[in-house]
């Protein structure tokens, strides 16, 4: 029945129904630059979302940890045989994004007869150079998008745009130090998740009227978003990494350890 | 299993030593100088920096030494190509291994990955095409020891438990190691950073007077052996600045 086009579009606006639904619940992920390199973080209950993929390369994801580890699989493998074969500086987050994981994810999403990756991904590659960092996120239908300065990944692109723009609003990042960083992008975080919790509850409200209207465009105080902060940690953990442009070695990923984090936390989140 | 890179790399049609017919018995010389001791912080590896074909000398700034990851190092001896890819696919299998599992290669099975390859390559090996017996030293974060292991070319594994020697030059030294270890001022594993230096430097001068496949020092060209030490913060390299002086104050006068 789906050989007939019209049904094939439906079903795959569908899917998109159904995968939307499926990251209502998940943790927004920030990754920007600061002074020393990249950092990447996110909230996280239990499974981790943060990973090394190659020398200069970190991921972190959003949706079923079971897809993500196998996209993260196909990724690393991709990454290191390339790496073996021609050299580490070939391989580059874009060319294992666009050309390595868009056409997988793609296909699983527009094959209808077969599960889709319920996965959201964010790829952060840290340059010889400041200027060279880059980013890049990849929505499950397989649609990319490279950035520069930071990105996030959230449940719905109107909640990543409120994380973008109060990231865009803090000045200075590039040269930002280590704990404001983690600051800033604490707060980015916050700002999307509150954002998903209040489209969630605007749904639940008027679920019966069609056409509401996106979520309040003002941003919470930074007061609302420490209050949020404080609540959510209390039950969840931060995940946070860092991908340092001076550190000794090849590898420059480094997952911050519970210590070290905790050091770096700002003061209003220990309140 | 997963996380192997070997065997993922074999999945893509690779192969480590392609085993070229050549005559059997071929002896083909492997001319250098390479030597792991312990010392009291953890291992001291060094190597001489000359490479050879026959009696012509190729080359006078190898690095014999190479880094793996941050605490292990594989120093070489014998054929150069077929060493450095070894240490390009191990290098690459930690980091495979690391990022897949999300934890580190333990130190065995480090070793066994050494093992394996130098099985692989037997082929090449015995043809004279690619024999390669490197020294693998370490330092062990779970057991929190240096630790230092020599191969056969077949790939049989032996832990040098105070130190051990490789290549063309080393017979000449393995016996000064020895005496140095059981009758001298204090045993290798007691030595300071800098003395360790010093006895490193004096065994592969040693070593190049009686080798002519070993480089020695040369002065004029500011060019000192390789020299590399692994502790628990990791590989470091003695930079040129440390080696000169004491190359002139401690081994040149005696020479």
């Amino acid at each position: 029945m789906y050989e007939e086009p019209y049904r094939w579009v439906e079903a795959v606006g569908n899917r998109r129904q159904y995968l939307d639904e499926q990251f209502k619940q998940g943790s927004p992920v920030v990754a920007l630059s600061y002074a020393d390199g990249i950092l990447l973080l996110t909230v996280s209950r239990g499974t981790p979302k943060l990973y090394e993929i190659y020398d200069r390369l970190g991921l972190g994801g959003m949706g079923h940890p079971a897809d993500l580890e196998k996209l993260r699989f196909s990724l690393l493998e991709m990454a290191h045989v390339e790496g073996f074969n021609r050299s580490p500086s070939d391989v580059t987050g874009a060319r294992l994004l666009k050309n390595g994981l868009a056409p997988i994810i793609k296909q699983a999403f527009e094959e209808i007869y077969k599960a889709p990756f319920i996965v959201k991904i964010l790829l952060a590659e840290v340059g010889f150079k400041p200027e060279k960092d880059t980013f890049l996120t990849i929505n499950y239908d397989g649609t990319f998008e490279e950035t520069a300065g930071w990105a996030v990944v959230a449940a719905t692109p109107a909640v990543e745009q409120d994380m973008s723009a109060y990231l865009k609003h803090e000045t200075g990042l590039v040269s930002a130090s280590l704990p404001r960083a983690v600051g800033s992008a604490l707060q980015a975080w916050a700002v999307g998740s509150l954002a998903q919790q209040r489209a969630e509850a605007e749904e639940d409200h008027d679920a019966t009227q069609s056409d509401h209207q996106q979520p309040s465009p003002s941003t919470p105080d930074t007061a609302a978003l420490f209050a949020h902060l404080r609540e959510t940690v209390a039950e969840k953990t931060v995940e946070c990494a860092v991908m340092e442009r001076g550190a000794p070695g090849p590898s420059k990923y480094r997952a911050l350890k519970a210590d070290e984090l905790g050091r770096l936390l700002p003061s209003e989140m220990k309140g | 299993m997963q996380g192997d890179f070997l065997q993922l790399l074999k999945e893509q049609g690779y192969q480590l030593g392609t085993s070229a017919s050549v005559r059997d018995g071929q002896e083909l010389t492997s001319g250098t100088t390479i030597l792991a001791m312990k010392y009291r912080d953890g291992v001291l590896v060094a190597g001489d920096r000359r490479a050879t074909a026959g009696n012509m000398v190729m080359y006078d700034r190898t690095d014999k030494v190479l880094e793996l990851d941050r605490h292990s190092v594989l120093a070489i001896a014998g054929v150069p190509a077929t060493a450095y890819e070894m240490v390009r696919v191990l290098e690459h299998s930690f980091k495979y291994y690391r990022r897949t599992q999300l934890q580190e290669l333990s130190f065995e099975g480090k070793l066994r990955a050494v093992s394996k390859l130098l099985k692989d390559n037997v082929a090449a090996a015995l043809a004279g095409t690619g024999a390669v017996v490197p020294i693998f030293a370490g330092y062990d974060l779970d057991q929190g020891t240096a630790k230092i292991f020599f191969y056969d070319i077949l790939g049989a594994e032996f832990e040098g438990v105070e130190y051990a020697v490789s290549g063309s030059g080393s017979p000449t030294i393995r016996g000064i190691l020895h005496y140095l270890n059981s009758w001298g001022a204090q045993p290798l594993g007691e030595l300071s950073e800098e003395d360790a230096v010093i006895q490193a430097l004096r065994l592969l001068t040693c070593a190049a007077e009686f080798d002519s496949a070993t480089g020695g020092v040369n002065r004029e060209a500011n060019l000192y052996p390789v020299v590399k030490f692994i502790t628990k913060a990791g590989v470091r390299v003695a930079p040129e600045t440390t080696l000169k002086p004491l190359f002139d104050a401690k081994v040149s006068r005696h020479v």
